[in-house]
């Protein structure tokens, strides 16, 4: 009985380290997280409009349904990549998650400082080349230097009434999530440049 | 054999206690990082980088996208200020004013986060649209019958779920603090 007792023990002890195990590894093998499904919406490397607010056909939750929302999967495996987004003179945020979904940097129009998005991701590795050969289009973007290898990007876009909707939609379908890292900064619609 | 048979017992309740206890709790609503105001529950540290690993797990498994420190805050409400369960049966008075932020939006939802099919397209109420009073104070009537002044209707079957996203808020970075978040009072039920 009391050696029962004994292996009852340890097997809760061994229950714990099960329980610490299998809540750190869910985010691995999580099929249901917010970069698996986005990666159903299309391609990588390209910006994919959200349905609006409906959680059951894209996954997605935690959505305003003020917004308008456009997603990109992003890889910085074949150097640093550029974001160029022409947008409407309203509230937008965008904000960029790792692959598991923690959102490591985000911004919105005031504190961008200026009304469209010009944006530079780069690995701490790529951030040292591109200082000491600085690229003259870089100019004015905004350059952020992130850990990462692979992550997403989501412009949230407000909607002040459904009128505006198609506007902020046109805004987000041209947004360019793989823009030229030499394309000049001249305030030109991103989505005329090929 | 004993040996054995005590061995598969210790196994059996350690699988059943640790995958039983990990599944309960990542079932349960988000339960670590939580900073409650009134009726309002916020969880500033959901999807930043240094959230503990339950919270990683429960963003992991439910595909949400939080708002980043740069971007705003959001609060939820699944309850009215008495403690009661907000539910479609009974009407609703959201009123007082909301923390400093340059936009804010109130949207009513499911407990799952899912929008309700209403005949105007009206899930919520934003800052630019509301109708106010002389003191900046504001009052949003959650019904299913229509009401004079900030309707918003209500057509779902059960519990109901209220979001506050104050975007560009200083309390992203001074904190919660003593943040004054608007009263909910339950009205006539059926």
């Amino acid at each position: 009985m009391k050696r029962l007792l004994l292996y009852g023990l340890g097997g809760l002890l061994l229950g714990g380290i099960i329980h610490i195990a299998a809540i750190l590894l869910v985010p691995d093998f999580a099929t249901r997280d917010a970069w698996t499904s986005l990666g159903r919406l299309g391609p990588d490397g390209v910006f994919h409009l959200l349905p609006e607010g409906d959680a059951g056909t894209t996954g997605l939750t935690d959505l305003d349904p003020a917004m308008a929302h456009a997603a990109c999967r992003f890889t910085l495996l074949e150097g640093p990549i550029r974001i160029r987004a022409k947008m409407p003179d309203e509230f937008w945020s965008l904000a960029v998650f790792d692959r598991r979904g923690s959102n490591v940097y985000s911004l919105n129009d005031r504190t961008a400082e200026r009304s469209d998005i010009d944006l530079v991701i780069a690995t701490p590795l790529q951030m040292a080349k591109l200082r000491e050969n600085p690229l003259p289009a870089l100019d004015r973007a905004i350059i952020i230097e992130l850990p990462l290898t692979r992550g997403f990007l989501l412009i949230r876009a407000f909607v002040p009434n459904p009128t505006l909707a198609p506007a902020a939609e046109t805004a987000l379908r041209s947004a360019d999530c793989a823009a030229s890292l030499t394309a000049p900064d001249n305030g030109s619609d991103p989505s005329a440049a090929p | 054999m004993r040996l054995l048979i005590n061995l598969l017992v210790a196994i059996a309740i350690a699988v059943i206690v640790g995958l039983g206890s990990a599944w309960l709790v990542l079932d349960r609503e988000r339960i670590f990082g939580a900073m409650t105001r009134g009726a309002w529950t916020a969880w500033p540290e959901l999807g930043s980088p240094n959230a503990d690993p339950y919270s990683r797990a429960e963003l992991a498994r439910s595909g949400a996208l939080p708002l980043g420190d740069g971007e705003g805050i959001a609060f939820v409400a699944d309850s009215d200020d008495s403690g009661a369960a907000l539910t479609d049966r009974c009407n609703y008075v959201v009123s007082g004013q909301t923390p400093a932020a340059r936009l804010w939006t109130l949207t009513v939802t499911d407990r799952a986060g899912n929008l309700f099919e209403t005949p105007a397209h009206r899930h919520g109420f934003h800052a630019r649209e509301i109708l106010r009073r002389e003191d900046g104070s504001f009052a949003i009537a959650l019904s299913g019958e229509p009401q004079p002044g900030n309707w918003l209707p209500v057509t779902g079957s059960g519990p109901l779920r209220l979001t506050l996203r104050l975007y560009d808020t200083p309390l992203t970075s001074s904190g919660i603090g003593e943040a004054t978040l608007p009263a909910i009072t339950r009205k006539a039920c059926r």
